[in-house]
């Protein structure tokens, strides 16, 4: 069938040559502004289908000769101006109208392009221009900050951190809450490729959205509300980022050139600082070099300590003593002198490097004859603030359309990206812990990280159950690498039917790829910990094929003056092959070469995975005097990852938009330019994953085990098979979403004020989830439908033309969501379930609770609130509770640029208010007596205020006051923190150089997260554990957040 | 007009043909793992005995319990170190057991499956006794220790999946009942598979190689352990449990253990758990009873270092971990995991017997020796004529039987030292002083009788939820075997 497309193209390209072989003519007129009639200069006319044609001169006039009789028509096209098509005529005289006046026209669903003002549900679009795509590498900090109903949350400033992107909340429990992302109108994956679990061990693993350059976008349209995700089926659930790249303007006659390149500086965005004055050790033991906690004497004393100091009579001073000085265990294990005199040293300053990054891209477009193309290479490096961290990512893009005909066009697009990534871990593997408790009075840099000619002993001033950063940096590393191409290519064919002026018929097929493969390697050294002393390795990855074709009929009619309708019907089809691997190696034969073949026992395998759907899909689109507009949709899935007899569902969608503004009372007024009711409902579901009950080879791990002991095939060669924990619902039915959103856009004083609100109801039912259960039911969870979900939402945003002249100008947007994610229920018996974290404390989704929460255990208190007190201590619950809920009371997000002259600065504010999140590191480092609010704790004794347990009286018992702030950071209630934060996300200024030669040029400066107010002490508090739904509410021990300074310039030409 | 009706036409077949039921079954077909029926028993029973050994007999009941009996100190500053210092936020959190509660659980559902597989005559298991009577063996032991931790549990409508969601909790006495009786079932297995010659589990057998006299001999160990248990509810229990070990022990019994661990790439649960964490430490308790005899142990139990720190004391209980001395067999990854050890069935015989009023001496030495010889000659490649050291004890007291019992127990047997303890107590008897300070606080018992619940189970099963209450039921209710 290919074949015979291709073999019909060639014949019409023939046809097309035969036509231009007659005789020319020459074609001339005007081109001016529909406004003002003033004459546009420099305005673009191509004949369509050659590739001649000319720009307007002074007076706007143009003349192309040589103009082929077949020709019919020609485009025009100018920066600002809505691009249009007029058959050719004797001394044309053509008249442009500025876009915005014709109306903003978006991408929707299925690449349909609409007037924004026809639609009947929100939808937000980012133009490339107000991305923050400088000094960062990911899709996520580009739009953080300028999107309502949009949940960004970072998990750190590491090269390559993941984010996670939830559109109005989550609606699935532990499932994927992101939304699909749609690239040059095809699907593209950006969920990771592993998921990092309950993420308390191991580092971050990156989204695949990372292979998206951001600087490859031309405008980002984002489809929130199910109604204008409901063509997309099953996948959509989740809402949609369309993404359309950079591709030809029709403006130039010759390429357009853009060579861009920035370069910025990161730091840690708030750096930790630690008390100075008190020494490692605790009030038991005094002064001791091996404690992880610094809760022993005051550093200056250390020299009279009776077993270390050398002021005083021990087994080191044997020999004599050592006035001022102290004897340093590891400093002697490190073949330096072991005397040092008290000292303070920066360790957390001395660990983080600067960071730096680098982005560099050439872009070529070019409109040329119906050729419209895009090509550009770019590379983005980054170097972490932790050592040996880094990025490195390379992108090649190429994008064609070409117009054959009138009838025949087609075109094609594809993105590559190749991807390095080093991380840095967090959690049980953390190394940020050791570096913050580092003792004030040791040299963590300077004392070696190991024992003089043998890598594999460490030193360090605590216990080897975590690493010493330094050896960490120099031996460990966790590795990502992937190589992807996606893209894809299409024909149209809009035949010429004949039936009647105002009808249209195009059909569009449209088939694409996305490959990738992802490679992974987790390396720990020889002499890592204690319990992997001999060291492993994991190399695990897997390798993606998705295949989507899609196909597309749409028609449109104007009936009389009053009526439009669009008709599309469509067909999807997706297939997705997977290969997955993992092998795991432990006990390297030596050390110094930590590959998989050098380790001693080696177990793994790989796996194999598809998925399909296959989807049918209309709408019908009716427009009245374009002041209402009806759009009815629906669409059916087939989907092959639901048992058999429940795998087909079908989803509709109606939205009502009502520009009201075209009444006859509106047209006198001036305060109001335009207005717009809009409402919609859909429902959209979501699919599971669904196996026949299956058995596995299970291990043994986890829990107090740092390592697997013991995995099958067991050293006898002997392996087993069980059944597989999970058990899966044969009648398992798809979730479902049911979207009910009302909203108004309203623009005031000529649309220098524009106004939009939008509210939203989503309901959940059938959530699909892995029940947990009984574990005295065989099985410890059932993949079944259970529970519902509820989020109500509210949208809105202003965007005020402040001033406007021809010098300056001055803009602010401010926008404003609020979002309220409710668990109605779980499954019958079941208050709640967990989505990460360790035994306790854990995040979790818990019926009667926002959306998700904190569980863990608080202090006793007794039926008035006060404390309870156990000999004279805080204690805490038997059990775990309910500590507050993650998701803030409300985002908001404020733009305000402004230009005078050439010099242009904008910047881009973020206020989050209330949420919650749990502090592993704050909450260690107090009970370890590193902070500095621990300062006042160190010495002396307090009467803890609160009811004695047992006798039911005040308490009297006095405790030392270390033991009460050790008691107390003991309890996971002190660790849980109010997220609110204010933060200058960027701030950008630039100034345009007058024209030299035939060179743009701009040049740039910029600092991003550089103030942050953060109700949060000591932390940034977009640092967290984990890449999937309890992402930015968990830290321990995570890779800091980052700010960074930075400049470039772009030159075009 | 008629090419767009062509290419309209081939699509819709295309898009339905790949959409069919049948299509979409080969499409999800589940190529990593093997669905239900395809897996012989013979590849379940491996792990079914793994499992009993690293997750039931092993694993963290051994490692809390380990610190509750004194027979180690908890360190570490962190959970062992709660533990140790009798925090009910580590006894009484239903989170503490989860991840053992659900696993022996797991491995309760492997066993049954694999007897309904043997019963029910699924194709290419059909007739296999053998491994039939070691399910049933391992049937009882993984539920005799659940119900011995958690008293009251679900048996009886446990262990069938999304049929039944919320089991209800059977009497401890119920349980106890039926479990012998999978004892006996088991036994008649065996007899008929070493009739028939079978030979169906071969090297899966990871115990005793498909040795099913082996089997035998174990299954009559374990059932005089659970009857035993019964000695202060039911008087006839010590006349039926000498009976059952006396039997066992005619049959040879030999070590029911897991030997596998090649302290490379596989590894004892102790020594994993003491090398991920070093949350352990030598106790004084035990040292200074093996001092007063001087015991050949003492050495490896110190690491010959001599030392040895008190319980419940929170200057070593929040010592950093890897800083206190550690009992030596805990860095030998080789050790076995016993699931009834020769030594233990002696003293079972010793302790019947001496209750009988009989002489008790030879199964009381036997038991020293064996417990002797193993850890000092065997793991610790010292010279020492255990024999002769059992004989220097003299002859057999129930004192002295649970003495050494204890010492015997500390190695990985803690479980059964949890339980002989409340056993005794039971009886109005006592013979190993625990000396932690912290297991009566202000007033108010700290010591556990039993352990909590799991947290999967109190957050999804109402009839779990309303036993543990805020789990405070651990402090103040014994359960039946031990009242």
């Amino acid at each position: 069938m290919e074949k015979r497309l291709l073999s019909l193209i060639s014949m019409l390209m023939l046809l097309c040559g035969i036509a231009a072989a007659q005789a020319p003519s020459t074609v001339r007129g005007s081109v001016t502004s529909a406004d003002d009639g003033e004459a546009i200069v420099g305005a673009s006319v191509m004949v369509v289908g050659t590739n001649i044609g000319a720009n307007t001169d002074i007076d706007g006039r143009f003349v192309i000769t040589n103009v082929p009789s077949s020709a019919k028509y020609v485009t025009v096209a100018y920066v600002g101006m809505a691009t249009q098509e007029v058959k050719i005529a004797p001394n044309m005289e053509i008249k442009m109208k500025p876009t915005l006046e014709l109306g903003e026209v978006v991408v929707t669903a299925m690449g349909i392009k609409r007037d924004k003002k026809a639609l009947g549900y929100a939808s937000q679009d980012l133009k490339a221009d107000e991305l923050i795509t400088d000094g960062t590498t990911s899709m996520a900090s580009a739009i953080q900050g300028k999107l309502t109903g949009v949940d960004i949350r970072q998990s750190s400033g590491a090269p390559g951190a993941s984010a996670q992107i939830v559109i109005r909340g989550a609606r699935s429990f532990d499932g994927n809450n992101q939304p699909l992302y749609v690239i040059d109108g095809m699907p593209v994956t950006t969920t990771p490729d592993v998921s990092t679990g309950y993420s308390t061990t191991g580092a971050n693993i990156a989204d695949r959205s990372i292979d998206i350059n951001p600087d490859d976008i031309e405008s980002i349209n984002v489809l929130k509300g199910q109604a204008a995700s409901a063509l997309y089926g099953i996948r959509a659930s989740n809402g949609v980022i369309v993404i359309t790249t950079k591709r030809g303007s029709a403006s130039s006659l010759k390429p357009q050139v853009t060579v861009s390149t920035n370069i910025a500086a990161q730091r840690v965005s708030r750096k930790f600082e630690r008390q100075t004055e008190y020494a490692q050790g605790n009030g038991y033991l005094g002064y001791s070099p091996t404690s992880s906690m610094t809760w022993g004497p005051k550093i200056s004393e250390i020299p009279n300590d009776p077993v270390y100091g050398g002021n005083t009579q021990n087994d080191y001073t044997a020999s004599g003593l050592h006035q001022g000085q102290y004897y340093s265990p590891q400093r002697a294990q490190a073949g330096l002198d072991p005397w040092t005199t008290p000292q303070i040293y920066d360790n957390v300053g001395d660990f983080f490097g600067s960071g730096l990054t680098e982005n560099t891209s050439l872009n070529i477009t070019h409109s040329v004859g119906g050729v419209n193309y895009s090509v550009s290479v770019s590379n983005s490096y980054q170097d972490g603030i932790i050592p040996s961290t880094m990025m490195n990512r390379w992108n090649a893009r190429g994008l064609v359309d070409w117009r054959l005909s009138k009838e025949w066009s087609t075109g094609f697009s594809g993105i590559y990206s190749s991807s390095k990534i080093k991380s840095a871990p967090g959690a049980n593997s953390g190394i940020m812990n050791v570096v913050y408790s580092a003792p004030a009075e040791y040299d963590l840099k300077g004392i070696p990280s190991h024992v003089p000619g043998d890598p594999t002993q460490q030193i360090l001033f605590r216990s080897l159950s975590f690493t010493n950063p330094y050896w960490w940096a120099e031996h460990n590393s966790y590795n990502q690498h992937t190589n992807r191409f996606f893209g894809n290519a299409y024909i149209e064919f809009a035949p010429n039917i004949n039936w009647g002026d105002n009808m249209s018929l195009k059909f569009r097929e449209q088939a694409g790829i996305d490959m990738w493969t992802s490679d992974y390697s987790d390396i720990n050294e020889v002499g890592t910990t204690t319990s992997l002393k001999n060291g492993d390795i994991e190399n695990y990855g897997s390798e993606h094929n998705v295949f989507n074709n899609l196909f597309t009929i749409n028609f449109d009619a104007q009936f009389g003056d009053d009526w439009n309708l669009n008709v599309l019907l469509g067909n999807e089809i997706n297939h997705e092959n997977v290969r997955t691997w993992d092998y795991y190696g432990s006990n390297f034969n030596f050390p110094g070469f930590p590959t998989i073949g050098n380790t001693a026992s080696i177990s793994g395998g790989e796996s194999k995975d598809q998925e399909r759907t296959v989807g049918f899909f209309g709408s019908a689109m009716a427009s009245w005097k374009n002041q209402i507009y009806l759009t009815v949709t629906g669409r059916n899935d087939y989907v092959s990852s639901m048992p058999r007899n429940n795998r087909s569902f079908f989803y509709p969608s109606v939205s009502l938009g009502w520009e009201f503004t075209q009444l006859p009372a509106f047209h006198s007024q001036k305060v109001i330019s335009y207005g717009k009711l809009r409402a919609s409902f859909a429902q959209v579901g979501q699919a599971g994953r669904w196996f026949q009950n299956y058995y596995w080879t299970p291990s043994y791990g986890g829990g107090f085990y740092g390592y697997t002991p013991v995995s099958y095939p067991l050293p006898s060669g002997v392996s087993s098979y069980v059944p597989y924990y999970v058990v899966y619902d044969k009648d398992l039915k798809p979730q479902n979403t049911s979207n009910f959103e009302v909203g108004a856009d309203i623009n005031l004083w000529n649309n220098r004020i524009k106004m939009e609100y939008t509210y939203s109801y989503q309901n959940i039912t059938d959530q699909i989830f892995t029940v947990p259960t009984d574990g005295s039911i065989g099985y410890q969870y059932v993949m079944t439908n259970a529970g519902k979900m509820r989020t109500n939402s509210h949208e809105f945003s202003i965007n005020a033309a402040i001033l406007q002249a021809r010098d300056y100008d001055l803009n602010l947007g401010v926008n404003f969501t609020k979002v309220e994610n409710k668990v109605v229920e779980l499954a019958p018996g079941v208050e709640s379930i967990m989505l990460g974290g360790f035994v306790e404390p854990q995040i979790r989704a818990q019926a009667g609770c926002t959306y998700p929460n904190i569980y863990g255990l608080k202090f006793q208190r007794d039926d008035q609130g006060r404390l309870l007190t156990f000999e004279g201590l805080p204690m805490p619950t038997g059990d775990s509770y309910d500590l507050g809920n993650c998701s803030p009371d409300f985002v908001m997000g404020f733009n305000l640029s402004g230009r005078y002259k050439r010099v242009s600065l904008s910047s881009t504010w973020s206020w989050q208010q209330g949420g919650h999140m749990y502090h592993g590191t704050n909450m260690t480092m107090n009970y370890f007596g590193a902070t500095k609010e621990s300062l006042p704790f160190h010495e002396g004794t307090m009467v803890v205020e609160g009811i004695d347990a047992v006798t039911g009286q005040p308490n009297t018992i006095e405790v030392a006051k270390e033991d009460y702030y050790r008691a107390y950071y003991d309890v996971t209630e002190s660790g849980v923190y109010d997220t609110s934060f204010f933060k200058l996300r960027d701030l950008t200024v630039t100034y345009q150089l007058p024209r030299i030669w035939k060179l743009d040029i701009s040049v740039y400066g910029f600092a991003r997260n550089v103030l942050v107010w953060a109700k949060l002490p000591n932390f940034d508090p977009e640092s967290s554990q984990g890449n999937g739904n309890m992402g930015g509410y968990f830290e321990r021990f995570s890779v800091p957040a980052t700010s960074s300074y930075g400049g470039g310039l772009t030159v075009k030409f | 007009m008629k090419f767009s009706r062509y290419i309209l036409f081939s699509a819709a077949m295309l898009a339905l043909g790949a959409c069919s039921e049948d299509t979409m079954d080969k499409i999800n077909k589940n190529e990593g793992n093997p669905p239900v029926d395809a897996v012989p028993v013979r590849l379940q029973i491996s792990d079914a005995i793994m499992g009993s050994g690293f997750t039931a007999s092993s694993g963290d009941y051994s490692f809390y319990l380990s610190c509750l009996m004194e027979q180690t100190i908890g360190t570490g500053n962190n959970q062992m170190s709660r533990a140790e210092l009798r925090n009910p936020s580590e006894w009484a959190a239903s989170s503490t057991f989860n991840n053992t509660w659900n696993g022996v659980y797991g491995n309760l559902m492997n066993i049954k499956q694999i007897i309904d597989k043997i019963e029910g005559e699924v194709p290419g298991n059909v007739g296999q006794y053998d491994i039939l009577g070691m399910a049933q063996t391992l049937w009882a032991l993984n539920f005799g220790i659940l119900t011995d931790m958690h008293g009251d549990i679900p048996y009886s409508e446990a262990l069938q999946g999304q049929a039944n969601m919320h089991p209800k909790l059977d009497a401890q006495a119920d349980i106890y009942a039926d479990i012998l009786k999978y004892f006996d079932a088991a036994i008649a297995n065996f007899d008929t598979a070493i009739d028939a010659k079978l030979k169906n589990a071969g090297a899966q057998d990871i115990a005793y190689n498909n040795n099913c006299n082996a089997w035998k001999a174990a299954a009559y160990a374990l059932k005089a352990r659970y009857r035993l248990h019964m000695s202060a509810v039911d008087d006839k229990a010590i006349d039926d449990a000498l009976e059952y070990a006396l039997e066992a022990e005619s049959l040879g019994f030999s070590d029911f253990c897991i030997t596998t661990f090649d302290g490379i790439s596989a590894d004892n649960p102790w020594s994993a758990y003491y090398w991920s964490r070093y949350y352990t430490a030598s106790c004084e308790t035990v040292l200074d009873m093996l001092e007063a005899n001087d015991d050949p142990r003492a050495g490896i139990y110190t690491y010959d270092t001599g030392m040895a720190y008190p319980a419940g004391v929170a200057e070593y209980a929040n010592e950093s971990p890897q800083e206190l001395v550690a009992p030596g067999w805990l860095d030998l990854g080789v050790q076995p995991i016993h699931l009834i050890s020769e030594s233990e069935l002696q003293f079972i015989i010793a302790e019947c017997q001496l209750r009988k009023g009989q002489n008790a001496d030879a199964a009381f030495q036997a038991g020293v020796a064996a417990a002797v010889d193993e850890l000092v000659v065997g793991f610790w490649e010292e010279d020492c004529d255990a024999a002769a050291f059992a004989e220097s004890l003299g002859s057999a007291t129930l004192q002295k039987v649970f003495e050494q019992k204890y010492l015997q127990q500390m190695v990985d047997n803690n479980i059964e030292a949890y339980n002989d303890y409340r056993r005794c107590q039971a009886m109005g008897e006592e013979y190993i002083h625990l000396n932690n300070p912290m297991n009566v606080q202000s007033g108010v018992n700290r010591f556990p009788y039993r352990m909590p619940y799991a947290n999967s189970a109190v957050l999804s099963n109402p009839n779990v939820k309303a036993a543990y209450g805020d789990g405070s039921y651990i402090y103040s209710e014994k359960m039946w075997l031990f009242k």
